[in-house]
């Protein structure tokens, strides 16, 4: 992959900078991304995608740059996003291909892959993911060699930025593509479960995150950089208002609720259902745009949820 | 007044995917102005979106969020917004894939103008 010239980086730079609205938030996440700078590039389309919150390209590289952190939930949702803005993004189903690949999820893999193999033919990593697809069928029962569990990490990973000259940019080396580990997607850290949306407040997509029982007690989160309120406060004020929306939803046959949105004075609030009558609350930026808030109550329910199976 | 508030439901019931508009007096729960589809029935939406507004309004101001300007609830087959104007509401039920942005955009424009 090829870095762009210093003056252009500087000029994207210099435009972001400008004007925080500036598409050219994309090729400099792009450089920074090619540089292996990929906290910058991460927070580069966070901030971008705010203000372009349907930008497809922004939500693929998002993808891409979750995918090479080892936050395979997170590339999935963005991939899931750009796959509702553009069904026929090639990357994207390519992706989640390799996502359900990885998952040991044979069924959705193949529908992805083969659907990409029939947007582009001759893409070799597709056609060495079916063929691991067809020598799976065939030995279902025969484990994966040890020297074969290389990471998945070097899918995307090594390309960025050690990849092969001769291996187009962004596909996986065909070694790394039969070589699917079996771990589970990571978990988030949550030795102190305060801290489990610590990855998205610090990116600055939420103010904060609680996910509260069934007695709006707070079982983990934290609402520290939300002004004048605590957590406990806040879930067992809100927790109350849950019945009325899922009885509100069903009384007007609209099914069950998903969320709630809220647009109050000092921040939105969303709240929306988890597993076990769980709730999770997030607040966001008042100006934040509403759709971009959605999509972070959506992340942030992964993250939940995957901290509920893991520790609740 | 009553020009404004038909022509508030009116705009509104025309964007793409709306089942239904209305301006409701907001603590009776009672609908001043609606326009609904046909088997959208206006006097049980007013009052119970109403009262989900002035639950969730109440428990944010408690909370110390300050006043809700504008509620939406997402479910599986459809949405109902709610935009605070003083003593009045603006009731939106839109189908689960209509333009939400246009609708709480109207619905926002609708409520500042009947403040």
């Amino acid at each position: 992959m090829k870095v762009p010239p210093p003056s252009d980086l500087q000029r994207w730079s210099e435009e972001v900078a400008r004007d925080p609205k500036s598409p050219a938030f994309l090729p400099l996440a792009r450089a920074y991304r090619k540089q292996g700078r990929r906290d910058a590039a991460l927070r580069l389309c966070l901030r971008g995608l705010q203000h372009h919150p349907t930008h497809v390209e922004a939500h693929g590289l998002l993808a891409l740059l979750y995918f090479e952190s080892g936050q395979r939930a997170r590339a999935y949702d963005e991939w899931s996003i750009v796959l509702r803005l553009d069904p026929e993004n090639f990357e994207a189903i390519r992706g989640m291909g390799f996502y359900h690949l990885e998952q040991n999820d044979d069924a959705a893999a193949r529908t992805h892959l083969e659907r990409a193999a029939a947007m582009k033919p001759n893409d070799v990593t597709v056609r060495e993911a079916l063929k691991i697809l067809d020598e799976r069928k065939a030995e279902t029962s025969a484990p994966l060699a040890p020297d074969n569990l290389a990471a998945w990490d070097d899918y995307i990973g090594t390309a960025v930025p050690a990849a092969p000259a001769a291996r187009p940019p962004n596909t996986p080396p065909p070694s790394a593509l039969r070589a699917v580990p079996t771990r589970p997607a990571p978990r988030p850290g949550v030795a102190d479960p305060r801290r489990v949306f610590d990855d998205f407040i610090r990116a600055g997509q939420i103010l904060g995150g609680l996910i509260l029982d069934q007695q709006g007690l707070v079982l983990a989160g934290s609402l520290a950089g939300v002004a004048g309120t605590t957590a406990e406060t806040v879930g067992a004020i809100l927790n109350g208002a849950i019945e009325e929306a899922a009885r509100t939803a069903s009384l007007l046959s609209l099914g069950h609720w998903c969320g709630i949105l809220l647009d109050a004075d000092s921040v939105q609030l969303h709240l929306s259902p988890l597993d076990d009558g769980n709730i999770l609350l997030i607040a966001a930026r008042r100006d934040a745009p509403a759709g971009w808030v959605l999509r972070s109550a959506q992340q942030a329910g992964v993250a939940a949820r995957q901290f509920l199976e893991a520790y609740a | 007044m009553s020009d404004i508030l038909s022509q508030s439901v009116d705009r509104l019931s025309r964007v793409s995917g709306v089942l239904g508009a209305m301006v409701v007096e907001a603590d009776a729960g009672v609908p001043v102005v609606a326009e609904m589809t046909a088997g959208v029935d206006s006097g049980p939406v007013a009052a119970l979106a109403s009262s989900l507004f002035r639950r969730t309004a109440n428990a944010a101001t408690t909370a110390g969020f300050g006043a809700v300007r504008t509620m939406q609830l997402e479910a599986d087959h459809g949405h109902v917004i709610v935009a605070g104007a003083g003593e009045l509401l603006v009731v939106v039920v839109a189908e689960r894939n209509a333009q939400l942005g246009l609708v709480r955009l109207e619905a926002s424009r609708a409520a500042e103008a009947l403040a």
